[in-house]
C-alpha cells in the first residue's frame, strides 16, 4: 500500500482581462505579439481549450484559429497551429517563436491580409484561479472511477496547467500515478497523450481509454464519459 | 434551506459548494451596487438576485439607486445611445446636468464600502463627488457595447473612468485601452426566477390564450424594450417575408417600459403603425413585473428572435435558450457569445437573413429540437448566476492580489 498523499482534485476559473487592443491585419498581429503582456500570450496560446464550447476549433490556439478563419491566411495558420507552447520554458521563448513565424510570413507577402470589419482579434490576458475541491482520490482505481465526471476545467488544470507548472514535463495525473507506484506503462501511456492537440472532451476520452486498457481491477465499473 | 441551496438541483452540489468556498475568502467585504433603476431592463434584474445572494455568501452587499429629474434620464439615454455609436447631439448644459445629478446622489446615497460597483453611465461621476475615505475601490461595470462610441460621449465619460480602479465589460470587443485593469464578466440569468422557472402546462396555455395568441399555431417571438436598437420593425419585415409560405404563422412582439428609457413610447408607436391591422401580429406592452407572462411566451414560442442591431449582452437570448428554444439573433454584441450557427440558433444580418433562418428552422423540426437541447446545456454551463457570482468573487480576489500570476484560492 502506497504511503503517498491521495490525489487532490482541483478545479479552476479563468479571470479574463482584456487589454483594449486588437489587430485586424497580419502586420498589426506581428506588432502586437511583440509587445503584449506575457499573460496575453499565455491566454491565447494555452487557454482557448476552455473556450471551445462546441468542440469546433480546428487549431489549438487562438492565433492560428484567427489567421485561418478571420484573416484567411491558411499558410500562417497552419504554422501557428503547430507551435507547442509547452515545449517552451518561458513566455519569452514562445513569443520569439511566434514573432519569427509571423515575420517570416509577412516578408513573403506583397500585401498583408486584413480581416473583415467586426472580426478583429481582441487581445485578452487571463489569470487562473485554482481551488481545491476537497475531493481526495486515494488509489488509481478511485482516480479511474472519477475521471468521467471530472469537470473539463479540472482536466484543464491537471493536464494543461500542470505542464506549465512543471516546465512542460508532466501532468498531475501521471505524476501522481508514478509516485504511487502504478503500472509504468499506464504512466507512459498517459504522458504520450498529445494534450495540446486534443480538445478537453477528447482528452478526457483518451484518458479514460488509457485507464481502461491498463485496468487490473475488474470490480471497477468502466463508465464511458458522458 | 438557504437560497443558494436551491440551485444545487440545477448546477450540482459541487458548484454551489465551490462558490461558498471562494466567498469565504471575502467574508464581510462591504459591496455596494449602484444603478439608475430598480425596475425594467437587464441590470435591475441581475442586481435583484445578485444582492441577496452575495449577502447569503457572507458579503455585506447593498443596492443603491440614483434618482434625477426627467431631463436627466433624457440626457443619460442619449449618452447610452452615443456610447453604442449612434450620432447624438449634446449641449454643454447636458453634461453639466449629468454632473449635478451625480453630485446630489453622492451626497444622499449611502456609499461607504470596500467596493462600489457602478453600473453603466448614469451614475458614472459618483467617485468625483464622494469623499475619498468612504470607498476603498471603485469599479465601473459597462453593460453596453462601447466598441465604437460617439467621440464627444467618450470624452465626457473618460474623465470619470480615470477615477475607477477597475472596469468590467461583457466582451473584449466592447473595450478600449483604459488606465485601469479591465475584466470580462458576461451577464447571466436566474434559473429559478419567475421568468425562468418551470411552468405548468395549464399556466402556460392559459397565459398564451389570455393574450389572444392561438397556441395551436406556430408563433415567432421577440421580447425586448421598444427600442430602435432591438429592430422590431426588422422583425416585422422578416415575419412578412415568411408569412406567404406559412400563412398560419403568428408574430408576438412583447416589451415593457424601463424607468430610464424615455424613447420607449415613441418606438412603440412606430411598431404599432408597422403592425397595422394584422390579427396574427400581436404587440404587447407588458407591465414591469410580467415575468411569468414572458416565461410562458418564451416556452410557447416556436422560434425566438432577438434581431438587435446593437446589443450589450441580450439576456432575452439566454432566457430563450434556457427554455430550449433556438434563437435567431442579430450578429452583434453579446448575442454572438450565445448564438452559434447550427448549435444554438443562427446569427443574421438583415430581415431577409432572419426570414431565411426562420424558414430553415420551421422546415427542420428535428434540428430545431436538437439546437434547443444544446442551447439549454450551454446556458447551464456558462450563463447561470452561479458562474456570474463566481466571476465577481474571482475578480475581487484578483484585485486584492494585483499582478499577472495565477492564484490558488
Amino acid at each position: 500500500m502506497s504511503s503517498i498523499e491521495p490525489f487532490a482534485v482541483f478545479d479552476c476559473s479563468l479571470v479574463r482581462m482584456p487589454i483594449g487592443r486588437s489587430c485586424s491585419n497580419m502586420r498589426e498581429l506581428l506588432e502586437s505579439i511583440r509587445t503584449v503582456p506575457d499573460m496575453v500570450i499565455e491566454h491565447h496560446m494555452t487557454r482557448c481549450a476552455l473556450e471551445d464550447h462546441f468542440d469546433l476549433y480546428e487549431f489549438p490556439n487562438d492565433l492560428a484559429h484567427w489567421c485561418w478563419d478571420m484573416l484567411g491566411d491558411h499558410v500562417l495558420a497552419e504554422k501557428l497551429g503547430l507551435v507547442d507552447p509547452y515545449a517552451h520554458q518561458s513566455i519569452e521563448s514562445l513569443r520569439a517563436e511566434l514573432v519569427n513565424l509571423i515575420e517570416e510570413r509577412v516578408w513573403e507577402l506583397d500585401r498583408v491580409p486584413t480581416c473583415p470589419p467586426g472580426l478583429e482579434l481582441h487581445f485578452v490576458g487571463s489569470r487562473l484561479i485554482a481551488y481545491d475541491t476537497g475531493e481526495r482520490l486515494p488509489t488509481p482505481a478511485a482516480l479511474f472511477e472519477t475521471l468521467p465526471r471530472l469537470s473539463l476545467r479540472s482536466f484543464f488544470y491537471h493536464m494543461h496547467n500542470a505542464r506549465r507548472r512543471s516546465g512542460g514535463r508532466t501532468d498531475d495525473f501521471s505524476n501522481w500515478l508514478e509516485c504511487y507506484g502504478a503500472d509504468p506503462s499506464l504512466v507512459a501511456r498517459l504522458r504520450a497523450i498529445d494534450v495540446y492537440f486534443l480538445n478537453l472532451n477528447q482528452l478526457r476520452d483518451q484518458m479514460v481509454e488509457a485507464f481502461r486498457e491498463h485496468s487490473t481491477a475488474p470490480e471497477v465499473a468502466l463508465k464511458a464519459s458522458a | 434551506m438557504q437560497q443558494l441551496d436551491r440551485y444545487e438541483d440545477v448546477v450540482g452540489h459541487a458548484e454551489v459548494q465551490r462558490l461558498r468556498n471562494l466567498a469565504a475568502r471575502l467574508e464581510g467585504r462591504k459591496i455596494v451596487h449602484v444603478n439608475s433603476t430598480k425596475t425594467g431592463g437587464g441590470v435591475a434584474e441581475i442586481l435583484g438576485w445578485m444582492t441577496p445572494l452575495m449577502k447569503e455568501l457572507g458579503l455585506d452587499a447593498r443596492w443603491e439607486v440614483i434618482s434625477g429629474p426627467p431631463d436627466f434620464y433624457r440626457v443619460t439615454k442619449t449618452l447610452h445611445n452615443g456610447l453604442q455609436g449612434l450620432p447624438v447631439v449634446f449641449r454643454s448644459r447636458d453634461f453639466e446636468l449629468h454632473h449635478e445629478v451625480d453630485k446630489q446622489n453622492a451626497e444622499k446615497l449611502n456609499l461607504g464600502a470596500d467596493v462600489v460597483i457602478v453600473h453603466d453611465p448614469q451614475p458614472i461621476f459618483l467617485p468625483l463627488y464622494t469623499p475619498k475615505d468612504q470607498v476603498k475601490r471603485w469599479i465601473w461595470r459597462c453593460h453596453v457595447d462601447a466598441s465604437r462610441p460617439n467621440r464627444a460621449v467618450w470624452k465626457h465619460l473618460a474623465g470619470a473612468i480615470s477615477q475607477y480602479q477597475a472596469t468590467i465589460f461583457s466582451m473584449a470587443a466592447f473595450t478600449r485601452p483604459l488606465p485601469c485593469p479591465m475584466f470580462l464578466i458576461p451577464p447571466s440569468i436566474d434559473p429559478l426566477s419567475d421568468k425562468n422557472c418551470p411552468l405548468s402546462e395549464q399556466e402556460r396555455l392559459e397565459t398564451v390564450n389570455r393574450l389572444g395568441i392561438d397556441p395551436e399555431r406556430p408563433f415567432l417571438l421577440q421580447v425586448s424594450r421598444f427600442d430602435r436598437f432591438k429592430d422590431p420593425i426588422g422583425v416585422i419585415e422578416a415575419y412578412r417575408m415568411v408569412k406567404p409560405y406559412y400563412p398560419e404563422m403568428q408574430l408576438v412582439l412583447a416589451g415593457g417600459p424601463a424607468d430610464d428609457d424615455p424613447e420607449g413610447a415613441e418606438v412603440l408607436r412606430e411598431v404599432m403603425d408597422a403592425a397595422g391591422e394584422d390579427k396574427d401580429l400581436k404587440v404587447l406592452m407588458l407591465p414591469p413585473d410580467s415575468h411569468r407572462i414572458i416565461n410562458a411566451l418564451q416556452r410557447s414560442a416556436t422560434i425566438v428572435l432577438q434581431k438587435s442591431l446593437k446589443e450589450g449582452f441580450g439576456l432575452t437570448v439566454t432566457e430563450a435558450l434556457w427554455k430550449g428554444k433556438p434563437v435567431i439573433g442579430g450578429a452583434c454584441g453579446g448575442i454572438t457569445l450565445q448564438v452559434h450557427d447550427y448549435h444554438t440558433g443562427f446569427l443574421v444580418h438583415s430581415p431577409a437573413g432572419a426570414a431565411y433562418r426562420i424558414r430553415y428552422l420551421l422546415r427542420y423540426s428535428d434540428k430545431r429540437e436538437r439546437m434547443g437541447r444544446t442551447g439549454f446545456e450551454f446556458v447551464r454551463e456558462h450563463f447561470l448566476l452561479i458562474r456570474h457570482l463566481r466571476d465577481y468573487l474571482c475578480t475581487l480576489l484578483c484585485l486584492d492580489q494585483p499582478g499577472e500570476m495565477d492564484l490558488v484560492a
